[in-house]
């Protein structure tokens, strides 16, 4: 690093840039990793001054704040406190749950055919019955799944959020007699989701196949099996 | 003497499991670590800002930050007290630098700041390293007082250049060298 590069960072560290200065210095924090390690270098080496500054007590209330701010800025999945208050709330509203599946299961019943569906098996098809997934864990219910084998079509419904942060991804499984998991697809961050499944896919949605949602890296499960824990599953019955 | 060492090493074992806590998502982790620290920071946060209110805002969005972000600490740069007081240290500064038009009572701040005084080597609360601690106050005596003045001014106020030029009555570019100087000779100081 040059001499002059070296001076900058320093000066970054201590914060005695302004203007156009101030701004090289932090486009080049992220540009150069050099020179944001210098920077952070200079940082260690004045640390030992804050030794210097006396502690203070901060008021009670603050915490109440930041615990707030914390708990609603990214849902912690071993926040226990948050998923109890999910789960009364849950509870009281699990009449308005089956009330939900009913509504998508009549949603989809009545939704126009697809343009594309040849009117010849759509007929006979008619005969096969929606069915419905409540995909929960142990402590309150998630998602609704509804399929209707008729049009091929999936939709979910997000009830309550689940834990997330922004490096993971949720992702769909279809997990059918065999007991092997395919993968349908990622969850969008959307409380809706509707999506059409092709043929092979389609014929592992049979009664009793369970439908899970498990926590993968951004991207997906790098495997093509789920990783990373379930946050929700359950089984799949005629509506 | 082991016995300090000791308790410095367990205190700073002690905030890295927190942290690794926070980054587990482990909401008691983060009120371990915020019981453990939140005075140091807010005393910084206060000495930067002189304003309560402001100091409290600051102080929130650090430990939001650090429950999003714990991730980014890096043992192997530094100690865990050195980053979060950092970190601090840089939200503290560009809340100063985004106040508006407060020149004056900047100024008024800097004049004060200016006197602080700098013969205060050992209020060693002190989780971190003393043998850094040491070398750095040593270094930092070795430097003329002039550059040693406004070095202080600028960490422990988060003066600028043109704020320290103002306070000091000298032109920008004389307190540049004065400081450049300063930092080059300390930086030669504390490697040797």
């Amino acid at each position: 690093m040059t001499r002059k590069a070296d001076m900058l960072a320093a000066e970054h560290a201590l914060g005695l840039l302004t203007g156009d200065e101030l701004r090289e210095a932090v486009a080049r924090v992220e540009a150069d990793p050099a020179f944001a390690a210098e920077v952070a270098r200079w940082r260690g080496r004045l640390a030992p001054l804050h030794e210097e500054v006396e502690a203070v007590a901060p008021p009670t209330a603050l915490w109440n704040r930041i615990a707030a701010v914390a708990d609603h800025a990214t849902p912690a999945n071993d926040n226990v406190a948050r998923l109890q208050r999910r789960l009364t709330m849950w509870r009281a509203a699990s009449g308005g749950m089956a009330a939900l599946a009913a509504s998508l299961a009549i949603m989809l019943l009545s939704q126009p055919r697809s343009v594309q569906s040849p009117p010849g098996p759509q007929v006979e098809a008619g005969s096969r019955a929606p069915m419905v997934a409540m995909l929960g864990d142990q402590r309150a219910m998630r998602v609704v799944a509804s399929w209707d084998p008729n049009s091929k079509q999936l939709v979910l419904a997000v009830a309550s959020d689940m834990p997330a942060d922004p490096a993971h991804t949720h992702q769909l499984w279809v997990i059918p007699a065999d007991g092997k998991p395919r993968s349908i697809g990622m969850m969008p961050p959307s409380k809706q989701m509707h999506m059409r499944l092709a043929d092979a896919l389609a014929a592992l949605f049979q009664q009793g196949a369970t439908i899970a949602i498990s926590v993968e890296p951004r991207g997906g499960s790098p495997t093509g099996s789920p990783t990373g824990p379930v946050v929700a599953s359950g089984a799949l019955r005629t509506a | 003497m082991d016995q300090a060492v000791n308790v410095r090493a367990a205190a700073r074992d002690e905030l890295s499991a927190l942290l690794r806590g926070v980054v587990a998502r482990d909401a008691a982790a983060l009120k371990g670590l915020y019981q453990r620290t939140s005075g140091k920071l807010y005393g910084i946060c206060l000495r930067l800002l002189g304003d309560e209110a402001e100091a409290q805002d600051v102080l929130q969005e650090v430990y939001v930050t650090v429950w999003s972000k714990a991730a980014l600490f890096d043992p192997s740069r530094a100690s865990p007290i050195t980053w979060l007081a950092a970190l601090a240290r840089n939200r503290a500064i560009d809340r100063l630098r985004s106040r508006s038009a407060s020149a004056a009572r900047n100024r008024e701040n800097l004049d004060a700041a200016i006197d602080v005084p700098d013969d205060r080597p050992s209020s060693f609360d002190v989780l971190e390293q003393a043998e850094d601690s040491l070398r750095l106050h040593r270094c930092l005596e070795e430097l003329e007082e002039k550059a040693r003045t406004v070095i202080r001014a600028a960490f422990f106020e988060g003066a600028t250049y043109p704020q320290l030029a103002q306070a000091e009555g000298l032109p920008l570019p004389t307190i540049k060298s004065r400081i450049r100087r300063g930092l080059l000779q300390l930086r030669g100081c504390l490697e040797r």
